[in-house]
């Protein structure tokens, strides 16, 4: 059998006029009357990525406020340059992707997963160009302590973003909130590079870089544990009814 | 509004809060959606309740729609969330609720129409759900590739992927198909 043969007997279906009863489609254009008032539609993308470029930017620099400007003040202007260029253009990236998860039918260029991987690999390829120092003191303690902070800076961007595109209507929630969870690494990641005066190469590749992926997966794990309250929530609903 | 203004007016009017717009809307994309759902179930029971709340749905979200973006995908995304949540749903509820199912799919009127897009399921019932909704999409609702992709939240390349791999498991089931009907025909 040809794929055209297929397609004839596809486009015989399509042909065949298909009519909803009157009622049905009555009892539709009823239910939505009574609450239609004019809406405002969302603000360009470009707009909201902004948006989340400039959170994620506050709550870095915010952070670093609080717990010193060590990190960027040892560092020399080639990597200060390289390092927050990088982590601007990610967030910006990212941050599309984001708005993207958030407005239904938007186009999209790279799956959440393989976003989160080039993100991470790219942020892993320069790192190890920028940190020479191969020595491995206090590897896990002061890892640990840097992953917490990376990690707790997330929480507040992650919530500002989702305050920013709150409007919107995530149609696959997990891979919204892993997008989300991914942006709220960069500025986790961001404040670290602002503030810690590590420069370890194993130090920053590990922790630095493992905020970014953790808190993908806690995003996608909140994203999922919402949805799933939710949708249990709505069932309670129909059952009292 | 004239009724053959395109979707994407029609929709910016109903933005605005225009009744009439939403009526349009409403009696053009209601049929779509309707097939859709019942290509993706393979019946009519439940179709029209499903239809109904992907309008609630819509109309809750209708903001989120930009004027200068396409508008089928932004409908048909929503429709997929909302066959999902059912989904979900239903997969979760078990032999009680399908016995109600079963007596109300034989309850269920039957017209020449939903006949054809009985068929139509059965054609696809080989396909896996991803697979089924971009056919539906491709090749019974005439949208293009970068529409499919917009309204499956997926890339170019994926949908490509997808009707590939559908036609290749249609190519084989309607040989077969063929196959057994002359094979019959033969030693009758």
């Amino acid at each position: 059998m040809k794929d055209e043969e297929i397609d004839d007997v596809l486009r015989e279906t399509a042909r065949s006029p298909h009519v909803l009863k009157a009622e049905t489609l009555q009892r539709i254009s009823d239910s939505i009357k009574t609450s239609l008032r004019p809406v405002r539609p969302l603000p360009p993308t470009w707009a909201l990525a902004g948006g989340l470029v400039l959170v994620c930017a506050a709550v870095a620099l915010a952070g670093a406020a609080r717990a010193g400007f060590y990190g960027i003040e040892k560092m020399d202007s080639l990597e200060r340059a390289l390092i927050f260029s990088t982590l601007v253009v990610f967030a910006w990236v990212v941050g599309i992707g984001f708005v993207h998860e958030m407005v239904p039918g938007s186009r999209r260029r790279v799956a959440p997963g393989a976003l989160l991987a080039s993100v991470s690999g790219l942020l892993i390829g320069v790192f190890a160009l920028l940190f020479r120092d191969y020595q491995t003191s206090n590897f896990v303690s002061a890892g640990i302590a840097c992953l917490l902070t990376g990690l707790l800076f997330s929480v507040p961007a992650a919530l500002l973003a989702w305050l920013l595109l709150r409007r919107g209507f995530a149609v696959n929630p997990v891979s919204a909130g892993l997008v989300a969870g991914t942006l709220a690494g960069l500025a986790g990641i961001g404040m670290l590079e602002l503030h810690c005066q590590n420069f370890q190469a194993a130090h920053v590749l590990v922790w630095h870089i493992a905020v970014v992926p953790l808190s993908a997966a806690a995003g996608a794990f909140v994203a999922w544990a919402l949805h799933l309250g939710a949708s249990s929530g709505n069932r309670e609903r129909v059952t009292r009814k | 509004m004239p009724a053959d203004s395109n979707l994407e007016i029609l929709m910016a009017h109903y933005q605005q809060g225009d009744f009439s717009a939403a009526a349009i809307l409403i009696d053009r994309l209601s049929p779509q959606l309707h097939r859709f759902f019942v290509a993706q179930f393979g019946s009519r029971a439940d179709v029209d309740d499903l239809l109904q709340e992907t309008w609630l749905r819509i109309h809750r979200v209708r903001h989120t729609y930009r004027p200068s973006e396409p508008v089928l995908p932004w409908f048909y995304a929503i429709a997929r969330r909302v066959r999902v949540d059912h989904y979900r749903k239903s997969s979760r509820t078990t032999a009680r609720q399908q016995a109600l199912d079963e007596v109300s799919e034989i309850a269920a009127p039957v017209s020449p129409e939903s006949g054809r897009l009985e068929d139509l399921a059965a054609l696809l019932a080989p396909l896996s759900e991803g697979e089924r909704e971009v056919i539906e999409m491709l090749k019974v609702e005439g949208m293009s590739l970068e529409e499919a992709a917009r309204a499956t939240s997926s890339t170019v390349g994926s949908v490509k992927q997808k009707a590939h791999r559908a036609y290749k498991k249609l190519r084989e089931t309607m040989s077969a198909t063929a196959f057994r009907k002359g094979h019959s025909g033969e030693l009758s």
